[in-house]
């Protein structure tokens, strides 16, 4: 049986940035720029829509004088993630599971 | 990267492994710091060995350069720490293991220096397998795991040989311990650098 794919996770960039932040601690805007080659108002939509679904965390906060912008998964995005991956497991293994 | 709204499930596992692979791929450290502590510990210990050996005495305790070396493993370590951009699960660990490493080897030195113990060496070198030996363990970095047993082996080994061939040993434990790491993490980075190209 095929599970449903979470719609919010079920994005590219959306994907990518949560399969950062599940494997650090936590990361600034920049770090997720540089590894997603997004463009920073895109970004900045898709960080907005993992935020909104309480996936993520973002602190706004100021490091030597500059904004800074600071993004960590949340227990919530933990949990939904790993059912993302269970999820995607039914599709490419459909003969594995009942 | 386009924000496409549907796409494969192959395509999404691939995305998966590929951006969590870069992200630990980003906890690779330029090894600078570690080089340049293992090159002095290297340096110090065939300067005592010479001390011993051939009666050379430089004119200064050799070893007081391994404080003139912290100014640069602290500066190395706090400009690596501010180019970071992220934080791994793992810094906080890696923090403490130096911090109990520091304060392990600064008490052993006050202890044996306080009672003049000749096999001083041997607790020195066990102490240097320790860091290598965990942080090689918390990264999965099997090289790391083999060379701290290496510095363990040769504490052992130090417990049978003369002061001056304990120097030699101490060497080989620099160079273990922190001047071959330092040098392995120095190909990744740079491995790295150009696969980023």
């Amino acid at each position: 049986m095929f599970k449903e794919l979470d719609p919010i996770l079920h994005l590219q960039l959306r994907l990518a940035i949560m399969s950062l932040l599940i494997s650090v601690k936590e990361a600034e805007f920049t770090f997720l720029k540089e590894k997603t080659n997004a463009t920073a108002g895109n970004l900045s939509v898709q960080i907005n829509k993992l935020k909104e679904a309480g996936y993520i965390e973002v602190i706004k906060q100021f490091s030597n004088n500059y904004p800074q912008t600071v993004c960590k998964i949340t227990k919530n995005g933990v949990d939904a993630f790993e059912l993302y991956v269970k999820a995607l497991q039914t599709y490419m293994n459909p003969h594995s599971e009942g | 990267m386009p924000g496409k709204p549907e796409f494969s499930t192959q395509e999404s596992m691939q995305l998966i492994n590929e951006r969590i692979g870069k992200a630990k791929r980003s906890y690779i450290s330029k090894g600078i710091a570690s080089m340049v502590w293992g090159t002095l510990i290297v340096l110090c210990s065939l300067l005592t060995w010479m001390r011993i050996t051939f009666h050379f005495y430089p004119g200064f305790d050799v070893w007081l350069l391994l404080i003139f070396a912290l100014i640069p493993q602290i500066y190395f370590g706090i400009k690596e720490r501010r180019a970071k951009d992220f934080i791994g699960h793992d810094d906080n660990t890696t923090i403490y293991v130096w911090i109990a490493f520091a304060v392990s080897i600064f008490i052993t030195s006050f202890y044996n220096s306080k009672y003049g113990n000749d096999g001083s060496a041997t607790s020195i070198m066990i102490l240097y397998g320790m860091p290598t030996f965990i942080l090689g363990g918390i990264y999965k970095f099997k090289p790391m795991v083999t060379l701290g047993i290496i510095c363990w082996i040769l504490g052992i080994i130090s417990v049978y040989t003369s002061a001056a061939s304990d120097m030699l040993l101490m060497a080989a434990c620099g160079l273990f311990a922190w001047v071959i790491p330092g040098i392995i993490f120095w190909t990744r980075y740079k491995t790295e650098q150009v696969s980023n190209v």
